[in-house]
């Protein structure tokens, strides 16, 4: 096809990065599946699984309970001393799997949420949804035990966040700013109800109110851990449908549209899956802080892939959940430290530093 | 003034019924037909606020009409799947975000989305558009390059080879020249007229009424959300037509390249007219 056209002047151009070739593979199976796969993505979320793999085995290994890692095959397999079946089965098993289900939930659920409102600060934890569904959570638990099941509360919070978070803004989930500062507002009444919550019915623990506002991988079960993790296998046929069209909606709603996708039922959807996911994770952890804010953005920069990077954001979610309770595992004042206020304290710097660069750049 | 069709008859490729257009509230475009024909380029022009890129809008599918239907090969597009409708018309939107740190081919790849399903994203077919696109556009050489560095005109190219990488016989334009200095306005719209020439059919809502009448094949003038002229360029672009449409004192003359008609304003008319309606100059959206 021959051209005419001028290009015009062209201005000096910065030249591509290497790592940043849109190319990959194309997996093929038969005549119908043909999916692009982005090699980077695939050699991160490889190298993560493997370093995921390896904070698992400290986790059960290291420290005073620890089972030494020579034995840990023979644990696994329901084999070993008594002491060492104990730790697993009762102790860190169960919580290291609460650990990696939440942080997957709260990796995605900050994927789906970053990508819908288009701004990286648009993070379920930053909004408020996290704070709504731990003030669920505690009514649940502590004024209505054995009446409301903790994850149905902690979704209702979930939900009653978002939906004054929309109706605060006056444009639903659109503009950023607005969107942040209404968060911050509803995530500070959401933890006064909590307080209030706790200090009446639990005026004497510390560690309780902690895990309400904080959240807390402390003292979890079996049954936590089938909880997140049936919500997240749950929740990965649509999250796998709604990547494609969340990807097309990054560049707006009109071009979404006119690309073939209905945006307002993308947007609807991702935000309903979002808040399911943390509301999943904060009935079975409390509210974690930074890791939904936090995860997506590693992982966008792990594969230097455009779209959301859903399933390397549930990845990172769990590596940073895993290595944040580790840490706290392992810390001198060890199982007192709930795993909430870890991930706060790193967390807040990284909302400080994004809040700035975001300001410069003028996008709030 | 009464519509005055003088165009010939073919059967239309895209057509709207009886359109009313609105966002709430008082409508933008009332009860409007419009027939688009195969094979033509057709530009809508007309003053802000005229309704003329809602009308875009609604024929592209992104807006659903109060009444009335828009009408794609004779089927009401809101019944039809919205993928299908997307590989047989492409639509650019004024305001299209880049996601950060995308490469140009990576752009242009996301306009083949209406192609794929959610087990086959991947085709030969994708590669060859992609490639089509990335030479029709000029910016082969920048496919790899970040969109966020690229200089205004470019930029808009790249969004071009999207929607082209769309591979849609119909491509709606509203207002691709808008925030380009003039010579990547006139290399755009020869892009588009070379696209005109090869086949597709192209609907543009464009501004300056120049461009227009030197590039359109037809001409769709708007105001207060209605058709008022519908033809040639020559028999549409009038002194009186404008003034009346636009509130414009002028002469139109010959263009000296191409004798298409060429608007020349009157002096002081364009002053006088902003002091009668004041703040209709500095209205952006149309």
């Amino acid at each position: 096809m021959s051209r005419t056209i001028p290009t015009g002047p062209r201005p000096d151009v910065a030249p591509p990065g290497p790592d940043e070739r849109p190319t990959g593979r194309i997996l093929r199976l038969g005549r119908h599946v043909a999916l692009p796969v982005h090699t980077r993505s695939l050699v991160t979320s490889a190298l993560l699984l493997a370093v995921l793999l390896v904070a698992a085995a400290a986790t059960l290994s290291l420290g005073r309970l620890g089972i030494p890692l020579t034995r840990l095959p023979a644990a696994l397999f329901g084999e070993g001393e008594t002491t060492h079946l104990f730790v697993l089965e009762r102790l860190r098993g169960p919580r290291l799997a609460v650990a990696a289900g939440t942080g997957v939930a709260l990796g995605l659920a900050g994927a789906l949420f970053q990508s819908v409102t288009r701004n990286p600060l648009g993070s379920p934890d930053v909004i408020g949804l996290g704070a709504g569904a731990g003030a669920g959570a505690a009514v649940a638990a502590l004024m209505l035990p054995g009446v409301v099941p903790v994850p149905l509360g902690a979704l209702a919070g979930a939900t009653l966040a978002i939906v004054v978070v929309a109706l605060v803004t006056g444009t639903g989930l659109r503009h950023p700013g607005r969107l942040i500062v209404a968060g911050i507002g509803v995530a500070a009444m959401a933890q006064a109800f909590t307080h209030f919550v706790v200090s009446v019915m639990a005026r004497d623990q510390a560690g309780v109110l902690s895990a309400y506002i904080n959240g807390s991988l402390g003292a979890r079960s079996w049954e936590h851990a089938a909880t997140i993790w049936l919500v997240v296998l749950l929740a990965v046929p649509f999250v796998l449908a709604l990547a494609g069209p969340i990807t097309v909606n990054e560049m707006g709603d009109e071009l979404a549209e006119a690309l073939g996708t209905r945006a307002t039922t993308t947007r609807t959807g991702a935000v309903v899956l979002s808040v399911v996911l943390s509301a999943a994770a904060v009935s079975v952890a409390g509210p974690i802080a930074f890791i939904s804010l936090t995860a997506p953005q590693i992982a966008r920069r792990l594969s230097a892939a455009q779209g959301p990077n859903l399933v390397l954001s549930g990845l990172v979610g769990a590596l940073l959940l895993v290595c944040a309770d580790l840490a706290v595992q392992q810390s001198p004042i060890g199982e007192r430290l709930p795993v909430g206020i870890f991930t706060l304290a790193l967390g807040g710097v990284y909302l400080g530093y994004l809040l700035i660069r975001e300001w410069r750049k003028g996008s709030l | 003034m009464s519509v005055e069709d003088v165009r010939g008859t073919t059967a239309p490729v895209l057509a709207a019924e009886g359109l009313t257009l609105g966002y709430g509230g008082d409508p933008i475009v009332r009860d409007l037909d419009l027939e688009i024909d195969e094979g033509g380029f057709t530009v809508i022009v007309g003053p802000n606020g005229c309704g003329k890129s809602t009308l875009l809008k609604a024929l592209g599918r992104v807006n659903r009409p109060v009444r009335g239907r828009v009408l794609l090969h004779g089927t009401d597009v809101r019944s039809q799947r919205p993928k299908a409708v997307a590989r047989r018309l492409a639509l650019l939107p004024q305001n299209p975000l880049a996601p950060e740190g995308i490469t140009v081919r990576a752009l242009a790849a996301r306009g083949r989305f209406p192609h794929h399903t959610l087990l086959r994203q991947w085709s030969p077919e994708d590669e060859e558009a992609i490639a089509r696109a990335l030479e029709l556009t000029g910016l082969s050489d920048l496919a790899e390059t970040h969109v966020g560095s690229l200089s205004g005109g470019q930029r808009q190219r790249a969004w071009v080879a999207m929607v082209l990488a769309q591979d849609s016989p119909l491509l709606l334009l509203d207002e691709p020249t808008t925030f380009l200095d003039i010579a990547h306005q006139y290399d755009l719209l020869e892009l588009f007229a070379e696209l005109h020439r090869e086949g597709r059919t192209v609907v543009a809502v464009l501004h300056d009424l120049a461009q227009a009448a030197r590039f359109a094949t037809r001409l769709v003038m708007m105001r207060g959300g209605a058709v008022v002229a519908d033809g040639p360029p020559e028999e549409v672009v009038t002194a009186d037509r404008v003034r009346a449409v636009f509130g414009l004192d002028c002469d139109v003359i010959p263009d000296p390249r191409t004798g298409t008609p060429l608007v020349v304003p009157h002096e002081r008319a364009v002053a006088r007219k902003a002091a009668e309606r004041p703040g209709v100059e500095t209205a952006r959206s149309s």
